[in-house]
């Protein structure tokens, strides 16, 4: 039992986390324009981040050093100075993003003016994260992000072709460059940096040691598993009910059209709600992510459990990365278009994070017999070169495609 | 990403990309493609529409949500219409084509209103679905023209 709650912080990783507005809004798009077809890129992007993060808290608990302590200490000042920027400017994007997220779910719910829920999410937040402690934080997010499970109900519901669904899940390659862009963003969003930022220090946070590392492996596999069933499910509800009309998904609110289709006010009222824990938790893991890095790389004191006093310029440079998220969401600029350039311009940065983590895990003289095993260093490479691949294409696709308008 | 040229070179300035994406919105002259592609957004919106007009009809909605959804897509029709209107067209030939859309998208956002207006009203609803989908058939025969599969 004890160890089923501790797997609390891979669910909040994995719903909060994997599932955030970028993924609530690409996968629903990519079930409305190409139906099942992308469904083995999500498989593809779900195991991608679970060989990572496993990485990442193994690395963690063994060394007591979280991500952005790792990729200093492997790649020097310099490239670390650039990662450090580059994560800094997508965390501070997704922030504004999932802001910008909470609030347009409040302004379905309760009709009221947007700006003034975005600065409400933010109070909200800070109460949050004021009053609860790093468990409790997890907790409220992750448990509420379970009630998008009514996209599970909502697909059975449907009851759709379940050969075809089958079909999707067999990796093809469509020559149109909207579809690869698709295949980048699907990726992307599931393998998001700040996923594997939040995720390490959590593991800090919580105290791990190599006492947890089963408690790790449990996480990246049944949380991010658990993103990854509601991912696949949103990308067949989405291609089951808006493909066929030609429905084109531009907006959070979309996504909830299928469970209400299911399900009624009910349906509608569960996922608004799954939504909105997702994305809170999104803007808290993406916040936390922020702050954490710029604590790591300046060897500041960080973290959560230290409080205020004792970690004092880690929680104001928390407190001012959500006053730039507020800025940034309040500025006119949609939210879903944020992070559409956020997720696919995260591709670009994504090898300055996950290479020092693979070359780290897999090193013998720092990780002793907790260094990745067979699998987990071919597994760990086949990404790198899936990563390195999709880095390079990302921005001429986002060019090609117009931001994906076709 | 599917969304308008104008809002999205909007957040592309912002994001310091709105070079890039100008240039591959496609500002100025609207070619045939551009004018099919505008067009099969007016569709994509009034089945949209349609979605949420049926949950108005069944009475299966929370009102804020159809008033909310309602208001934002009947914005996108307005900014479809207004960029379609705006536009010089590439081939003048299509002129009749670019008139027919723009008047759709003015039919899209019109019913769109409504149901902002009403969003707990069942009759509405179902008017509204039943005169989206109409709209939709109208926006379907222009792609048609434009493609050269209709008269």
């Amino acid at each position: 039992m004890k160890s089923i709650l501790k797997i609390a912080l891979g669910i909040i990783a994995a719903i909060g986390g994997f599932l955030d507005i970028g993924d609530l809004v690409f996968t629903t798009q990519a079930g409305a324009l190409f139906r099942y077809d992308l469904l083995w890129a999500v498989v593809l992007g779900v195991v991608g981040i679970a060989v990572y993060a496993e990485m990442s808290g193994r690395v963690a608990a063994v060394s007591g050093r979280p991500v952005f302590d790792v990729i200093r200490m492997r790649m020097g000042f310099g490239l670390g100075l650039v990662a450090l920027v580059a994560s800094t400017a997508i965390n501070l994007l997704t922030v504004a993003a999932e802001l910008g997220g909470i609030a347009i779910v409040l302004e379905l719910l309760f009709d009221a003016p947007y700006s003034m829920f975005v600065i409400a999410a933010a109070i909200a937040l800070v109460a949050i994260v004021a009053l609860l402690p790093f468990g409790g934080i997890e907790r409220v997010f992750g448990y509420g992000g379970l009630l998008l499970f009514v996209v599970v109900a909502t697909v059975f519901h449907q009851n759709p072709n379940w050969g075809d669904i089958a079909q999707g899940f067999v990796p093809s390659l469509d020559s149109s460059t909207l579809y690869l862009y698709f295949v980048v963003g699907v990726f992307a969003a599931a393998l998001m940096p700040y996923e594997v930022h939040f995720y390490s220090s959590g593991a800090i946070e919580e105290g791990w040691t190599e006492q947890n590392l089963k408690e790790n492996r449990l996480n990246a596999i049944f949380g991010y598993g658990i993103g990854g069933v509601l991912a696949v499910g949103l990308v067949i509800a989405s291609g089951y009910l808006f493909h066929p009309i030609g429905v084109e998904p531009n907006d959070l609110g979309t996504v909830a059209l299928p469970m209400q289709g299911a399900f009624g006010e009910t349906g509608l009222l569960l996922a608004l709600g799954g939504m909105l824990f997702c994305v809170g938790g999104a803007a808290i893991d993406s916040s936390f992510a922020a702050s954490y890095n710029l604590a790591q790389f300046l060897g500041w004191e960080w973290g959560r459990y230290q409080g205020p006093r004792k970690a004092p310029r880690f929680t104001a440079s928390w407190l001012v990365f959500l006053l730039l998220g507020v800025a940034i969401a309040q500025s006119g600029i949609n939210p879903v278009e944020i992070t559409e350039y956020s997720v696919v311009l995260s591709v670009v940065a994504l090898p300055l994070t996950y290479l020092p983590v693979l070359l780290i895990a897999g090193d013998r003289s720092f990780m002793d017999d907790y260094a990745n095993g067979r699998v987990a260093t071919l597994l760990g490479w086949l990404y790198f070169a899936v990563i390195i691949v999709l880095a390079l294409a990302a921005i001429p696709l986002l060019l090609a495609t117009n931001g994906g308008g076709g | 990403m599917i969304g308008t040229g104008r809002k999205r070179a909007r957040s592309s300035a912002a994001l310091l990309l709105a070079a890039l994406a100008l240039l591959g919105s496609g500002c100025g002259d609207l070619s045939n493609d551009e004018l099919n592609r505008g067009v099969e957004s007016l569709s994509a919106l009034a089945a949209q529409g349609q979605l949420v007009a049926n949950g108005v009809a069944r009475d299966a909605t929370k009102a804020t949500y159809a008033r909310v959804m309602a208001k934002t897509l009947s914005e996108q029709s307005d900014h479809e219409a207004e960029k379609l209107a705006d536009a010089t067209l590439e081939e003048p030939e299509t002129a009749d084509q670019r008139h027919a859309a723009v008047a759709v998208a003015g039919e899209i956002s019109g019913l769109l209103s409504e149901l902002q207006t009403f969003p707990g009203d069942e009759r509405h609803g179902a008017l509204v679905q039943k005169h989206l989908e109409e709209a939709q058939e109208k926006a379907d025969a222009i792609v048609a023209q434009l493609s050269g599969d209709a008269p």
